[in-house]
This record gives C-alpha cells, structure tokens and sequence, in this order.
C-alpha cells in the first residue's frame, strides 16, 4: 500500500530486464518526471492564485503575467544552456540594458528598426562571445569571467546612454516587439514560445545539445572522446548573449526606452528559475522547457502577491523561501525524501 | 576499536623488564592489523617492526593495503583488530592529533603547508609563540624555524610565504614542521613522486642524516632504486597480508617485486591459458605492416625518448610499475597529452596531436584509466555514452538520428554482454565492468584501428575482468591492434610484445615467447 503514498507511482512499476517496450516507456515516463511534477506545482500556484484573488484568472491578468515573464523567459534559456555546461552567466542582466540602450541610441539616430535589431543582437552576441572566450582560453571561472563582463557592459551602457534614459518613438519597432499580434498571439509571447521551442528540440535532439550536457557531466571524457569542447563552450555564451539582447529588444519595446538601470538583478531571477526548473549548477542535468516553468512558477507567485496586495519587501522573502522549497523539490531529491519518509513511516501495519 | 579492547594491555614488560641490549631498539611494532571496509579487507593481518633510526621500506601494488596501514599509523583510521607499540608501548590512536603527540608525524604527496602563509608560520602552525600571553613572539618563531630548517639541511628565509618555493623546498618545511614537534617517527608517502632528480638525492641526504639523528623513517615507495639505495628494510604488502619482510642488504629489488606481484595467477586468464583452456595471448601477432611509429617520444617528467613501431593487428603490452610512464606513453598516443618532444607518425604519416580529437581522426581511441573522472557521462544513458565520439556519424545536418543510435548501441549492448535494462539507463547507476564495456564500444562504433588500453581492468569484477580479455582479443581478432599499457604481470604476460618501461624508458622489448610463465623476464626489469 506504500505505493498510493509515494508520489512517484511511476518508479513500482514492474521491471522488466530486456529492452522491452515496457522499459522504453517506463524510461521515458522516468524522464518525463520532473516536468510533470513541476507542472504540477504551477497548477497548484494556479489553483492558489483562483482561491486568494477573482481577478486572477482573468484574461487581462494571464496576459499580463505571460508577457510579464517572456523577457525573463528568454534569459532563462541562454541561462539554462550555459548552466548545463556547468557555468552560469552573471552578464545576461547588464546585457539585456546595453540592448534597450543600444536600441534607443540607433533608433534615434534615424536607423530602421530592422537594421537597428540586427546591429543590436550583433553586439549583445560580441559580449558574450568575449565571455566564452575569458572562459574557454583565459580559463576564467566562469563566474568571475561573466561577473567583470556584468560590470564592463553596465559601464559602457552608462558611457553611451549619457543622459538617465532615451525615449524610443519608433512605432514600427514598438509593433514588432510589444504591440503587435500573429493570430491573437503577442509578439513577445511568440517570441519567447518559438526560443522555448529551438531550445527543446536543440537539447534534446542535436549533437549541439548532446555534447553540451556531455561537457556538463564530464568535460575531459568529452574532451577525451573528441568534441568540440572549446568551441561549443563559447557558442553557448555566445548564445546566451545574443538571448539576452533579444530580451533586451522585447524589454525596450515594452518600456519604450532605453536606459542602464533597467534590467537589474534579472540575472539572478533566470538563474533562479533554471534551478527551479531542477537543473544542476554542477551542469550536466535538465531540460529547457522545465527552466520556461521555473520563470512561471516565480513570475505568478510574485503576480498572486501583488493581487492580494502583499507589499514588495515581504514578497522578496517569500520568494527566496520558495525559490528553496523548489530547489529542495526539484534538484536537491526532496520528492524521494519526503515519499522514502512516508513509505518508511505510514505503512499499512501487518497482521501479526 | 572494540576489538582493541581484546588485546591486553602489555606496555610493562616493553619498558620495566628490557635489558639494555646491543641490538637496536624497536621503536614500532605492528602485530596483527586488521581493518575491513564495507565489502573489502583492506588488511588481513599485518605485523613488522621497525628498529629505532632506522629506514624501513613500505612497498607494495595499488589496493595491496599501503594506503590503509598509512591512515591507520596517523590516526585517520582505527584498526578493527591488532596492536601499535611505540616504544614498546600500547597506542590507540583517537585522530590524527594524537598520532602526532605520540610522535608520528605523516608526510603525504600532496602537501599540507599554507602556501599563503611564512615559513615560519607554516612550521609552528596550531601554536605559534606568543609573548605575555597575547601576540605572537615572531622573533623566537623565526628563530626556531630556522634552526629546525637547519636540522634538515636547508636555508630558506622564513619569512617568506612557503607558495613562492619549490615543492624540494616545501617538502622541506614539511620535515623541518614534523621535525619541531618531536617526530619519531616519519611516514613518508611517496615523497619523490614529484622531485626531480637532483633534489631526489639531497632529500635522500636529509633523510639518512635523520635517521643518524635517531628519527624512524617509514619510507612508502614504487621505485626499486630508491628502496635499494636508501632503505635498510623493506616489507611488502600484499592483499592486506605481510607478502615478505627483506633485509635490503641481503636481497635483490627482483625479490621485492616478485613478492608485491606474487603468482598467484590462480582463476585468470594466465591461468587458464597455461592449463591450455584458452589462448595464452590476447592477439593473433602482428600482420605486415608498421601502423603507429614513435621516435624518440617524450614528455618532460614521464615520458623519456620512446621510440617503437607498432605493428598492425598486435597487441602491444607497456608493462611498468605504477608511476613508470606506461600510462603517460598511452596518453601520448591517443593524443590525450601533449608531447614535449620527438617524433610520432601513423601510417607513414607524421602526425601532430594536439588534442584527442586529432588522434581519433586518426583512428585511434583511448581507454583512459581512471574511468569515472575521464571515461563517461555520469547521467547519460549508455547509448549516448557509447555514440559519443561518433555523433557526425550519428546525425544529418547535426539532428541526432535516435532511433539508429538505440538500435546500434542495443547491438552493442547485445555483443559485449552489458548487464543494462535498457540503452538510456544512466551509466553511473551500472558496475565498473559494464561502463568499461561502454567506453570500448564508443570506439567499436567509432571504428577504431588501434585501441588504447590505460590499465583496463583497474577496478572491475573478476568476471568483467575476463570479459575485458575476450573483447580485447576479438577486437585484435578482427584485425585492430591494441595497446595495453599495465601494471600488471599477468595483463603484460598476455600481450604478443611487451615493451617493460622504468621511469619513463623502455627498458627492455620481450616477445611473448620470450617470457616465462612466470613473468619473471618481465619482473627482472622492473625497477
């Protein structure tokens, strides 16, 4: 009876000792575990939300809160590829505000906003590229590496920005990455469901994806068996950074303007949720898509608390508490801890 | 530690009833250590003694118990079983302090100096002098730093931080720090596994002048040459059992290495081989043909001036003792290190590697040695594991094509006899023996011409071990060529050619008609 108890009923389920289709099922079930479980946890943040606030599940709201997360989103993607690695890129924040910057400046110059978006992304994906490269040939911890790059970005943006903050008026622009709609879809919420998207099938389906949580899980047997280690390490920051700019376009769009202060401590919150999303800062472990509803979990949470009116210092405590709550959920084995008590303790005594 | 309780406490008769002899004083005795971890013995029973100034040569293969007696002499460790005595006196030690109030003091490899930190404070590390009670007395401390220095030889400036010298240096202040707490006894871990010669011979100097000093030196080493020139005795462990207590003046270093490798070729593939139940060689001899070519090959500190031919479809045995630069040749081959000098060419074609990647173009792949650091992906399944250097292979416009990569690793799976339920099991949560079998099936599906094998059957099962051999052999069967670089006598005794290495040279090229079924030809060049 332990097994209507344990949360995990998929784990009793019968062995089977050749590679048989019930083994195949029973490992892709076991795979898909974590993903359900936090999709789990989102609905009942949502079942939450629907009992505290009847403003919550409103169209208006959900809008809010989706477009709200799908600048967060798109770090946390950039962010969850260089975790698997077994880095972390502290410079996505700082990126994301030379982007609004850089945005603002070309437009106000007269640049179309086409061309403006490409040069943008061109220089959000230098940024990151110097990353990979202090990381890769410099052998920097990637942690000091993306640190200094954090500050060296934040200063430029302020050198160049000149005044506190420079309005966009670029309709077009404004269109293309706020306003505008493909088929009752936002243009942000495309944005970020199509990265999201890539980003799964590149994880899981390319010899990209595949060498990069080899080089997470061991780098000198992957340097051993021949990948490309160097390279594919300074691709993904490369990545990381170019994500960040596109963040950085959405958010410009969005505020309509571009300034150096915004985007602060937005690296924290994608690394947040990539934890959330249950991957490893020791790399090598996750999935994409878990790292999308680790931004969800942490941008509706934070949504239920402004509906029902928590001020915004308590909220940051609350979210710190469930930040570790997940953690201890998701990555750090709390799901078997907390069934192995309850099998351990609640057993259906037997007849003596 | 309750089976210490057992032995009677029996320091009187040590002390009260000891004439004064001539002969030395025994300084240590060991009698009957025993100390199980969970599933293995480390030690069976290991008794010697150690007479007082002397130098006594602990020696022994990897897991024959060295590293256990060391934990259990400096305290990190309690026996289950047996007796210490110091000075004819019972010890039981609690940690590693109280080892070293008792006067044992160990110096590990790896060095436990400060680097940030003075000579001076490194030595009197835990307590410095103060004056009145508060602040340090640095005059005094200096002071005694340098005479403690002195005891050992060297003239170091005490202030400066013990990072900016040399490990000969460093090794130093770790003696002159065990020297100025009272050390009676010192325990040294192999401590010229990372000198360079010259200071091999100065520390040697400090060592026999300490022991003149009446400091015991336990001297833990591989290296033949070392345990003739500067030892008095040696005993040499095996399986956790004393396998022979040798005056050095009376016995040769063949006798030493006999006794740590031992015959006990019992229930392995030698065996079986000699009782002609098998094929006594794991390849079919070498074809026509020179494959790989190395000319005076090197790689400063390991490697020294290597030069062989390696002849296509043989199996290529690089026999040393551990630390002879065997493993470090293999690595030069597969392009796993870098070479410092000479020359390397495949096929007739000089090649230069400058990373794994580079070799295994050229079609060579590497079972590393340690397998969990550097063989796999933890938590990979093992048909990612087994495709890892094929993905090109494995891919159209870099789209991994999964339904080919499970059926070729189930094959794989099928062919080599892996214990798995299914090919996306983690590899981590698999045996020694089937994550070995992973790792050589990445290069059958790579479709590797030469195979190189660094100690392939370290930490397997006996009966991995043995699938290992077959899998090795049909690989050379089927016309690869191998390369097995071993520290052990029976691995070596099965390859066609065995080129015996000794700090970094090959030292001797025996066929394998040349070689006894004892091994002795290979165990005579050991050194």
């Amino acid at each position: 009876m332990s097994r209507t108890l344990s949360p995990l009923p998929q784990r009793s389920g019968t062995p089977s000792p050749s590679i048989s289709i019930g083994s195949r099922l029973r490992g892709s079930a076991l795979r898909a575990l974590p993903k359900s479980y936090l999709i789990l946890v989102l609905l009942a943040i949502l079942a939450i939300g629907y009992y505290v606030s009847d403003d919550f599940l409103t169209f208006r709201n959900a809008e809010n809160v989706i477009t709200a997360a799908s600048i967060v989103v798109v770090l946390a993607i950039g962010q969850y590829f260089v975790i698997l690695t077994g880095g972390i890129d502290l410079s996505v924040g700082s990126i994301l505000a030379m982007s609004t910057v850089l945005t603002a400046l070309t437009l106000q110059a007269g640049m179309p906003a086409g061309a403006s978006a490409v040069f943008v992304l061109a220089c959000c994906a230098v940024a990151g590229l110097i990353n990979g490269i202090l990381v890769v040939w410099l052998n920097i911890p990637p942690f000091i590496a993306t640190l200094a790059m954090m500050s060296a970005v934040k200063g430029f943006s302020y050198i160049i920005q000149s005044t506190s903050l420079i309005e966009i008026r670029d309709q077009g622009f404004i269109q293309v990455f706020s306003r505008g709609s493909i088929l009752g879809i936002r243009n942000p919420v495309l944005i970020f469901i199509i990265v999201a998207v890539v980003a799964a099938l590149v994880a899981k389906y390319t010899t990209f994806g595949r060498s990069l949580y080899a080089i997470g899980g061991n780098p000198e047997a992957s340097r051993l068996s021949g990948l490309p280690v160097a390279r594919n390490l300074i691709v993904t920051y490369t990545i990381s950074g170019v994500l960040a700019g596109l963040a950085g376009l959405v958010a410009a769009a969005q505020l309509r303007q571009g300034s150096s202060l915004i985007g602060v401590g937005y690296e924290l919150d994608a690394i947040a949720a990539v934890v959330v999303g249950g991957a490893s800062l020791m790399g090598g472990k996750g999935d994409p898509l878990n790292a999308v509803i680790g931004v969800f979990i942490l941008t509706t949470i934070i949504n239920i608390m402004n509906l029902v009116g928590i001020s915004s210092e308590p909220q940051l405590l609350i979210k710190g508490a469930v930040i570790i709550l997940a953690v201890f959920l998701s990555s750090a084995g709390g799901v078997q801890r907390i069934s192995g008590f309850f099998s351990k303790h609640f057993r259906r005594p037997q007849a003596a | 530690m309750s089976a210490n309780n057992q032995v009677p406490v029996a320091s009187a008769p040590g002390i009260a009833g000891e004439p004064p002899s001539p002969a030395p004083e025994l300084e240590l005795e060991l009698e009957g250590i025993t100390k199980s971890y969970p599933g293995v013995k480390a030690l069976k029973g290991v008794s010697f003694s150690v007479g007082r100034g002397s130098i006594h040569a602990l020696a022994g293969q990897n897991g024959a118990g060295k590293s256990t007696l060391v934990k259990i002499l400096s305290g990190a460790e309690s026996p289950d079983s047996g007796s210490i005595r110091l000075g004819g006196e019972l010890q039981r030690f609690r940690d590693p302090m109280d080892a070293q109030q008792a006067g044992i003091h160990t110096i590990y490899q790896e060095l436990s100096l400060v680097p940030s930190l003075s000579v001076a404070e490194n030595i009197f590390l835990g307590k410095l002098p103060l004056r009145s009670g508060a602040a340090v007395d640095w005059q005094r401390m200096q002071a005694q730093a340098r005479i403690a220095l002195d005891r050992v030889g060297f003239d170091l400036d005490v202030r400066r931080p013990v990072g900016s010298y040399s490990t000969a240096e460093q090794q130093a202040v770790e003696l002159a720090k065990a020297l100025h707490k009272d050390a009676r006894i010192l325990l040294l871990d192999e401590p010229t596994s990372t000198l360079p010669m010259p200071d091999v011979e100065r520390l040697f100097t400090v060592l026999r002048s300490l022991s003149e000093q009446g400091v015991t030196l336990l001297y833990i080493s591989h290296r033949m040459d070392e345990l003739f020139s500067l030892c008095d005795a040696v005993t040499v462990l095996r399986d956790g059992v004393n396998a022979a207590d040798l005056k050095t003046a009376s016995s040769k270093p063949a006798d030493v290495v006999t006794a740590m490798v031992g015959k006990s070729l019992e229930g392995s593939i030698a065996d079986a081989a000699l009782r002609g139940e098998r094929s006594p060689r794991l390849g079919p001899g070498p074809r026509e043909g020179v494959i790989l070519t190395t000319r005076g090959l090197s790689e400063q500190g390991y490697v020294d001036e290597v030069s062989f031919d390696l002849r296509a479809g043989e199996v290529l045995g690089l026999a040393g003792l551990i630390g002879s630069g065997q493993s470090e040749l293999a690595g030069l081959i597969a392009g796993a290190r870098k070479r410092t000098s000479g020359e390397m060419s495949v096929d007739g074609q000089a090649v230069e590697f400058r990373a794994p990647r580079d070799a295994i173009r050229r079609g060579i792949g590497l079972l590393p040695q340690d397998r969990k650091a550097a063989g796999f992906i933890p938590d990979m399944g093992v048909a990612g594991n087994i495709t890892l250097a094929s993905l090109p292979q494995f891919s159209r416009l870099s789209v991994i094509q999964s339904r080919r990569e499970r059926s070729v690793a189930a094959d794989m799976v099928d062919r080599l006899g892996m214990k798995v339920s299914g090919v996306t099991q983690p590899l981590k949560t698999l045996s020694g023996g089937t994550q070995q079998k992973a790792i050589l099936a990445r290069w059958l599906v790579r479709q590797s011409r030469i195979l190189v094998c660094d100690e392939p059957t370290r930490g397997v099962d006996v009966g991995a071990k043995e699938d290992m051999y077959e899998l090795i052999r049909e690989f050379a069967q089927a016309g690869g060529t191998v390369v097995v670089a071993s520290s052990e006598i029976t691995e070596a005794m099965m390859c066609d050619r065995v080129l015996v290495m000794a700090r970094g040279r090959v030292v001797a090229e025996l066929d394998h008609d040349d070689i006894d079924p004892a091994g002795n030809a290979i165990l005579e060049r050991f050194a």
